[in-house]
């Protein structure tokens, strides 16, 4: 039998002042199941709880509705209460009589009867609430980082330094990213890789990380503390641990293909690092560009091998992992120019990308850090680079901001006048967009004491002409239309999400926004996680972003997990679905519906084992308490605890209570019977 | 009707996170609005089923809203979008039965729209109030309006082209034949065909499990039974693997089957049939009419009828110019239509019984804890149980129209379950039984999915 207490509070004249407390008490003392009410000037000070606790003890409740302000506000109030007095948190609820009703109502008499309306059915509700336990489950204290570029590689060491154990999976033969391609970085021109091989150094030798290059995450399980993680390892066909990184198989090496990370403008061996100073520090034999892997067609690196570290029968090999979180810090990709057909990308050597100048400006690079025009290897006299390539352009590319372009082309217009002092560089711009500290300043340093020409406005077309390029455009601030002869242009393509986001985000149950890049909790407040517990996001894998910025994310991903890893056991909101295996059908529409992957088929046995039925089980782990798969469930076989279809049912009949039956007999006239056609 | 004294009651179903969190901003902004709404507080806009818009309605609610967070801002990445799909659905479904529109609203109001709430609040109210309380208790006083002329005049009309039988004795030697080499081999345990009933108009199912047996299957233009719903069947499942003889419509019951996971394919063996129509009174039935499955879509073995003509008969369904028809109507006018076709309703649940798709062992309408569905066959209850059928049937139903003609009180179940059929083919491109690899239309969405009725 329901012992319900109902509480009403005045919050002074908040409630009171609108809504006759007084009334709404007697009619509360007067419904089915409830054992005590009461009203109080503020129910959530001290003596207003005071009563609460003792009610519950002295009259043994089973249950209390306190009828005041939001739940928002102060449920977690009068659930501390209810512990207090002896009652399970899950058996308190709040009528929201305030927000709700007296702030937005000024006609006492209807104010008061819907506060009625509400206290009776939370009462209603309340009668088929249950007690409720908090799930715990177990922190598996190791971290999975997905992606070696700088934010995987900051969030990696942040986590190893905080002591605790981390996977860092790459899928390229060696950790960097795209920094590593970078010559100088803006604003303070500092050697890119200057500043990031030691880190990736310090990933190498560090005793709390395990380096998983050329590996690719193969399919993630589980749920936050408890993800399963399988992790396919490519065959490099060299021994990590014995290749010594002499480089004599490189050279006896008869294949040879377009070096990527030098953007194309070099070569390199089928067997390869990709720069010098790759992490680790081990030659990768490229299976597709090599003759056959096969001594019979050619071992010559094999023979070449003293370390005899070459293997020509490596296989993939699958790794097996389990981890608590997961960071995800895969990067970006660069918008494809070849798409802007104007600008000449792929049809002119001399038309390059921002990426693809950063290799002709880098000291290690194709060049030796001399700039050179790729096609003919003259010192080109004018430079004209090209903003917003894809950027900011919904018909050609995407239509937001790559937010860094603006300043990596003043950079580079800087760097080329450094190198080619008489050389004239010219910016075509939409905007500039230098957001950021000391980058304003930068921009203009470029402008004033480079003396790199800005020009806004866009180019309509590159072409070839007597041998030199020559460039299109309009000065949208003069109105007049230009046309510049051009030595060498360079195109600020876009950051576009990674291309194989999806696939992974699928494996993840991470949300793709429309552009592929990954979907943040929220915006402003939860920037550094998914919708998915357990699941943190570092850099460019969540929005275009600058080297500062990326790192600054992956540092605050770090955070993130470390304050996950800093419990042995984590309390989840018991507000969970439940499947009800006796009636459940097994059409798994639950499964369809949930978000979260958190329905899977389980199979009912006999004892002998013969598989009887599949129904659906919710893995509480996963389980975020929407309760989607109730509603697709035909009859009801799943319920969502704090919201079953018991307690929704009570507050919906609460609200036309059965009409007072009169007490004498009620005499009924014989009906003629429906007639059935 | 509108009397200044009369408070309506509306309930207001809302998601916590955006609408509730909206109100309550409301609250802290001293937004004044009508107080005739109540709130019913859940998660998410995908936890409000339509047997709580039911129940309300059922209780005496004279309108209902549901409010939750705008596409793209549901909490749980896409209760919303799933929500607005069932409501899309429901909706329609009651508005075809011939509730007025007005009564039932959805809404989009997120965190920070407190005028919003405030406007969808006394905007809704405003309606309802200009309509006046329910014209009907939730199907009391039915039978008494019957009398609506125009509605009557609606009565089931008899199909009006003949059928044109095919080689029926090659078809029906080819499934002896068939089903004679499957229970030979051993390939199934038990035959479900059709064979001749006591009644001379229509045959009946007939389960062979000796090789001997199959001289008693027949096929002619009165295998009506979609003997498909015995594939989830106990009692024949327990004889053994099955073979079955399925027309196309049959297939499709079966597509949907397999769709969801009620049968496995490697455990049936399919006998499809090419049938050129079945015969309903004499004439070719309703559903032969727009048939674009006189090959099943599915099958082990084809039985092909070598004289099969499905020429002049693609010129529609006639059902679809009743439903156009009974659209027309005014709400109120359609209200007693189906109001007295409801109240003819027995709940012997033989719908029920023949549907393929109606395979759960306890119903929710079997279920009492809570009773969604009243039990009584009252009006209330009738209503009830019949919008809860048609509405677990929408995206699944595949037409075979067995509810409609096993109903003892022959209510037009079919006219209903064709509305749903059509609404989701043209919104959501779906059609049921085709295709067991695609998500059945009410568990998916699409970003896009239409949303004019949401405020």
């Amino acid at each position: 039998m329901a012992r319900i207490g109902v509480f009403v509070c005045h919050c002074g004249e908040n409630i009171a002042g609108t809504v006759d407390v007084e009334a709404v008490t007697q009619v509360a003392a007067r419904l089915p199941g409830v054992a005590h009410a009461e009203h109080y000037r503020y129910m959530c000070s001290d003596p207003g709880q005071k009563l609460l606790i003792e009610a519950i003890k002295e009259k043994h409740l089973t249950g209390v509705v306190v009828a005041a302000c939001s739940p928002s506000m102060h449920e977690m109030t009068f659930r501390g209460a209810a512990v207090e007095g002896g009652l399970n948190p899950y058996l308190s609820e709040m009528a929201n009589i305030r927000e709700q009703c007296s702030w937005v109502h000024d006609d006492k008499a209807a104010a008061t009867a819907k506060a009625i309306d509400l206290v009776r059915l939370m009462v209603e509700k309340v009668r088929r609430n249950r007690p409720l336990q908090p799930i715990t489950v177990p922190v598996t204290k190791r971290a999975l980082v997905i992606g070696g570029g700088i934010a995987g590689i900051q969030a990696a060491l942040d986590l190893a330094n905080g002591g605790h154990q981390v996977i860092l999976v790459e899928r390229e033969p060696s950790i960097g990213g795209h920094m590593a391609q970078l010559s100088e970085t803006f604003p303070t021109l500092d050697c890119s890789q200057c500043i990031l091989t030691p880190r990736m150094v310090e990933v190498s030798r560090h005793p709390n990380i395990t380096l998983l290059t050329y590996s690719e995450v193969e399919e993630i399980g589980g749920y936050v503390g408890n993800f399963q993680v399988k992790i396919r390892r490519k065959p490099r066909y060299v021994i990590e641990e014995k290749c010594t990184n002499c480089g004599d198989c490189a050279v006896v090496c008869p294949q040879v293909v377009p070096n990527e990370f030098e953007g194309g403008l070099s070569w390199r061996r089928a067997i390869y690092t990709p720069f010098p100073q790759a992490v680790p520090a081990v030659y990768t034999l490229d299976e597709e560009a090599c003759l056959g892997l096969h001594p019979l067609v050619c071992e010559k690196c094999f023979q070449a091998c003293e370390a005899k570290a070459i293997d020509l029968n490596m296989k993939p090999e699958i790794v097996e992992v389990e981890v608590g979180a997961i960071i995800v810090a895969t990067g970006y990709d660069l918008f494809a120019a070849e798409q802007a057909r104007e600008l000449g990308w792929g049809r002119f050597p001399d038309v390059v990308t921002g990426l693809e100048f950063e290799r002709l400006l880098s000291a290690s690079g194709p060049t030796s850090g001399q700039m050179r025009c790729p096609s003919d290897g003259r010192v080109p006299k004018e430079v004209v680079f090209i903003q917003c390539v894809g950027s900011r352009d919904p018909e050609q590319g995407v239509p937001y901001c790559s937010k860094i372009c603006c300043m990596y082309t003043a950079k580079h217009a800087m760097l080329y006048k450094h190198k080619v002092p008489d050389g004239q560089a010219y910016v075509f711009y939409m905007d500039v967009r230098a957001g950021g500290k000391g980058y304003e300043e930068f921009v203009n340093r470029a402008m004033q004491e480079d003396r790199v020409l800005y020009v806004r406005g866009r180019v309509s077309k590159v072409f070839e002409e007597d041998g030199r390029l020559k460039v299109w455009g309009v000065d949208t601030l003069t109105g007049q239309p230009l046309e510049i002869a051009a030595d060498l242009v360079v195109l600020a393509t876009a950051m576009v999400a990674n291309t194989e986001h999806d696939t992974l985000a699928k494996q993840l149950r991470a949300i793709a926004d429309e552009h592929g890049f990954y979907q943040e909790a929220h915006p402003k407040l939860r920037p550094v996680e998914t919708l998915t517990a357990g699941l943190y996001l570092a850099g460019a894998v969540q929005a275009p972003k600058d080297i500062p910025e990326t790192v600054a994310q992956a540092s605050a991903a770090a955070g993130k997990v470390q304050a996950l890893f800093s419990r042995d056991e984590l309390q989840r909101e018991p507000v969970v679905a439940r499947v009800n295996e006796l009636s459940c059908e097994g059409c798994f529409d639950c499964q369809k519906v949930c978000p979260y992957g958190a329905i899977t088929p389980e199979e009912i046995r006999d004892r002998e084992g013969n598989l009887l039925r599949r129904v659906s089980n919710v893995n509480v782990g996963l389980c975020e308490g929407c309760g989607a798969c109730v509603v697709a469930c035909r009859n009801h076989s799943i319920e969502l605890e704090g919201f079953t279809d018991e307690q929704i049912y009570g507050e919906i009949v609460a609200l036309w209570p059965m009409p007072e039956r009169a007490p004498e007999r009620v005499t009924v006239k014989a009906q003629r019977r429906p007639r059935i056609s | 009707m509108s009397d200044d004294n009369w408070r309506p009651q509306i309930v207001a179903f809302v998601c916590q996170w955006c609408t509730y969190a909206g109100a309550d901003l409301a609250g802290t902004s001293r937004i004044k609005y009508d107080p005739n709404v109540r709130i019913v507080k859940l998660p998410c806009s995908g936890r409000i089923g339509p047997l709580f818009l039911l129940k309300a309605f059922e209780q005496g609610a004279d309108g209902v809203l549901v409010s939750g967070c705008h596409p793209g801002d549901c909490h749980y990445v896409s209760g919303n979008l799933l929500a607005r799909r069932r409501f899309t659905v429901f909706r329609e479904l009651l508005i075809f039965l011939g509730l007025e529109p007005e009564r039932l609203q959805f809404s989009w109001v997120s965190a920070a729209e407190a005028v919003k709430w405030t406007e969808v609040v006394d905007a809704v109210t405003a309606q309802i109030r200009a309509l006046g309380p329910r014209r009907q208790g939730w199907g009391a006083e039915a039978r008494l309006q019957t009398s609506n002329s125009k509605a009557q005049s609606l009565e089931a009309q008899p199909g009006t082209r003949n059928l044109k039988p095919g080689t029926q004795k090659a078809v029906e030697e080819g499934i002896r034949r068939i089903a004679r080499q499957l229970l030979q081999t051993g390939e199934a345990g038990v035959i479900v065909g059709y064979g001749n009933g006591t009644l001379k108009d229509v045959t009946t199912p007939l389960f062979v499990t000796e090789p001997e047996g199959v001289e008693q299957l027949v096929w002619n233009e009165r295998c009506l039974n979609n003997l498909s719903v015995y594939l989830t069947r106990e009692p024949v499942t327990r004889l053994g693997r099955v073979g079955i003889v399925a027309k196309g419509c049959d297939a499709r019951a079966l597509v949907a089957l397999l769709q969801e996971h009620q049968i496995e394919r490697d455990k049936v063996t399919i006998i499809g049939v090419q049938c050129a129509g079945m015969a309903e009174n004499g004439r070719l039935a309703a559903r032969c009419a727009v048939c674009d499955v006189h090959t099943p879509p599915l099958y082990d073995h084809l039985v092909e009828d070598r004289a099969l003509d499905t020429g002049d008969w693609a010129e529609g369904d006639p059902r679809d110019r009743e439903i156009a028809a009974l659209e027309a109507l005014t709400p109120a006018e359609r209200w007693a239509y189906w109001q007295e076709q409801f109240a003819r309703c027995i709940r012997c649940y033989a719908c029920r019984a023949v549907c393929p798709l109606c395979y759960c062992e306890t119903c929710i309408a079997d279920k009492t804890q809570p009773q969604w569905v009243p039990p009584a066959f009252d009006a209330r209850g009738n209503l009830s149980w019949n919008i809860v059928r048609a509405f677990h049937q929408a995206g699944r139903c595949i037409g075979c129209d067995e509810c409609a003609r096993v109903c003892p009180a022959h209510i037009r179940l079919d006219l209903i379950n064709r509305k749903l059929a059509l609404l989701i083919r043209d919104a959501y491109g779906y059609r049921a039984g085709y295709d067991a690899t695609v998500a059945p239309p009410l568990t998916t969405f699409r970003p896009e999915d239409r949303a004019e009725f949401i405020r």
